[in-house]
């Protein structure tokens, strides 16, 4: 710089310009990252609550306005009567009929920021199966709180409910929902107890073939419905799997997550799975895949869709 | 053709009629040789002895395979080792050419946006057509043709065409299909966008008979065209103007050229995503060892691209088995440093 200036020192006048635009920009800036204030909120109704990422949250005691960001927490939400209080959630959000008609901020991946602040949220309810941690920090720097819920299993799933329930004020709606769905969770548990577990290959998608792996939601449902995942010990949620292997697993029953917001791309079994034992028999089930993949109330109706597919013979 | 034909070679590194044949059969034996060795490899294992009972017989005799253990080797696993053949094969050849032709050693299917232009076409294709098979390598071809044809024109300045220029055109085009592709695959519903990530990475998995017949028959029909005007792609190689005064229809090659490299990049492209770097790492590593004599260099590279691919491809579907790596992925990690490496010497 100083070299520069040396050489030409008709340019110093254009530095000071420059310096002087950079401390203004820099005083606008810092005047404007103290946060506006929330509109229905002030300090002495915040209470500090931990979310199921383990982070602390300071929310509003009384929430009137929220935002979710995953079909599974919009389902939840209108599961205890809380639906009237949504203020927008994602294009995926689709369950029950009302969530279409609320404001769509974006999909689950890419939710847009200036909309989300304009619906001047006190709350927003993210779910870590829809990835979005660098966009928590982003809006915890617009100082609204962010909920993070991750629900792996069905256990996940009640824990969910009752912590929704905490923050919206549905305590009682809460314990209700989570009873109704553990007593339907506990029939289909019992008739299936003593079947011989069926082994069950989840198809995706056929090309290039998909499937789920450990970490997937629905390989708990399917263990819980008297089945059991042949890919249940393959590493990640969602692993690109090996057409030799689905070969060599000859399955007894292919589900294929199908209907819903899955579309039709799943239509048909993948070509390995042609002679597996499954497609031989007939025992091919097309399930509607929200079931199968929200961590919300109707995973519950998934669980009883593959019992009934799995043992057809004790739902009578 | 024959000995006069090589004397009046530009290569420093003679090359005969004969040594030609020699290195050539020899690759095509490894080639062989590799296609028999990785048949045993996958993410199941096969009994040995009746796998190789059953290669030999050509699919005649179960040997004492399961039918399970019989569909898995023959039609699953063989097919793929012959898709991966016939891709690294054709990208290998048609990077050889481009090579030549452009007078570049960086040129290459995947870095000159051809093999992308290729994926947008079978996107096209798979969203307007998805039911007629044959408009996926058509739409391909296509795509590649017309990327050649632009980059060509940007790369070609009024100081004539120059190595950065030419790649500078490539990285417009890249970037420009880039973003074709991400525009194209956010109208698709979330599990295709799936599909075409790792397809679009290379993904040799799940081509139908059809589709491997075609590539396998442009790979071979496209690397015969290709040497057969690997003369004139020498003499192309001193320059346009004074290819032609030697006596090279330069339009004509241009024209040969453009279209049989377009035809086996955007036929390898429909059946295996876009592998990287096989057009770039092949053909040089060929140049390194048999010197550029392109009427060598052309079928050599085919050849040893095919190793490459089923080498490549094999540690795809074996390494974290029973989950897959794109090939590509296996391809760009050997060839990128390459890339550095030659880019660092020239």
């Amino acid at each position: 710089m100083r070299l520069f200036l040396f050489r030409h020192p008709g340019k110093f006048k254009s530095v000071r310009v420059v310096v002087f635009l950079v401390g203004t920009a820099l005083v606008l800036a810092s005047s404007c990252s103290t946060p506006p204030e929330a509109p229905t909120r002030n300090n002495a109704d915040l209470r500090q609550v931990t979310d199921e990422a383990g982070r602390k949250v300071s929310v509003p005691a009384t929430i009137e306005r929220f935002i979710s960001l995953a079909p599974n927490l919009t389902e939840i939400a209108y599961a205890l009567g809380a639906g009237d209080r949504l203020v927008g959630n994602t294009t995926y959000c689709d369950y029950p009929e009302q969530a279409k008609t609320v404001q769509k901020v974006g999909d689950t991946l890419q939710p847009n920021v200036e909309r989300i602040l304009a619906l001047r949220p006190q709350l927003i309810l993210i779910s870590t199966s829809s990835q979005l941690e660098a966009f928590t920090r982003q809006l915890q720097e617009h100082a609204i709180p962010v909920y993070v819920t991750d629900p792996h299993d069905l256990e996940g799933v009640f824990r969910s409910i009752q912590n929704l329930g905490q923050l919206l004020d549905r305590q009682a709606q809460a314990e209700q929902l989570v009873d109704k769905l553990r007593s339907r969770i506990a029939v289909v548990e019992d008739a299936v107890k003593n079947r011989k577990p069926v082994r069950v290959f989840y198809q995706l998608s056929a090309e290039p073939l998909y499937t789920a792996g450990r970490d997937a939601f629905v390989t708990d449902l399917i263990r819980r419905a008297g089945g059991l995942s042949v890919t249940a010990d393959v590493p990640e949620a969602w692993p690109r799997y090996s057409e030799e292997s689905v070969v060599a697993a000859r399955p007894e029953a292919v589900i294929l997550p199908a209907g819903g917001s899955m579309g039709a791309a799943n239509a048909d079994v993948a070509s390995g799975l042609k002679k597996s034992p499954a497609v031989l028999n007939g025992r091919v089930f097309k399930i509607n895949g929200d079931f199968l993949v929200r961590p919300g109330p109707r995973a519950v109706d998934g669980l009883e869709a593959i019992a009934r597919a799995m043992h057809p013979e004790v739902f009578k | 053709m024959g000995r006069r034909a090589a004397r009046r070679g530009i290569s420093a590194a003679r090359v005969t009629l004969r040594s030609a044949f020699v290195t050539c059969g020899l690759l095509l034996l490894l080639l062989l040789a590799a296609i028999l060795l990785t048949s045993f490899l996958g993410s199941e294992r096969l009994p040995a002895r009746a796998t190789m009972c059953a290669l030999l017989s050509l699919g005649n005799s179960s040997c004492g395979l399961t039918s399970e253990q019989s569909a898995i080797l023959l039609e699953i696993r063989l097919p793929r080792i012959l898709l991966a053949a016939a891709v690294g094969a054709s990208l290998a050849a048609a990077g050889a050419s481009y090579q030549a032709l452009l007078r570049n050693p960086l040129a290459e299917p995947y870095l000159l946006g051809i093999s992308n232009a290729a994926a947008v076409g079978t996107m096209i294709a798979l969203v307007f057509f998805g039911t007629l098979e044959w408009s996926r390598p058509l739409m391909a071809f296509i795509g590649a043709l017309l990327a050649t044809l632009v980059v060509y024109r940007l790369g070609q300045g009024r100081a004539g065409a120059t190595p950065e220029r030419l790649i500078l055109a490539g990285v417009i085009v890249t970037t420009f299909l880039s973003s074709a592709i991400v525009f194209v695959t956010t109208l698709m519903d979330a599990t295709r966008i799936r599909s075409f990530t790792f397809w679009l990475l290379g993904d040799l998995s799940g081509a139908t008979t059809s589709l491997l017949m075609l590539a396998m028959f442009v790979a071979v029909v496209g690397t015969i065209v290709l040497t057969m005007n690997a003369r004139s792609l020498n003499l192309l190689m001193l320059g346009e103007r004074d290819a032609f005064d030697l006596g090279v229809e330069v339009t004509r090659v241009r024209l040969v050229v453009f279209v049989a490299a377009s035809l086996l990049v955007g036929s390898s492209v429909a059946s295996g995503g876009s592998v990287g770097y096989v057009g770039l790492v092949v053909p040089h590593l060929v140049r390194l060892s048999f010197g550029s004599d392109n009427r060598l260099t052309i079928p050599a590279a085919a050849l040893a691209g095919a190793l490459f691919v089923v080498v490549a491809d094999t540690v795809a579907r074996t390494i974290i088995a029973p989950r897959e790596l794109p090939v590509g992925a296996i391809t760009a990690l050997i060839g990128a440093p390459l890339f550095v490496y030659l880019l660092k010497r020239r």
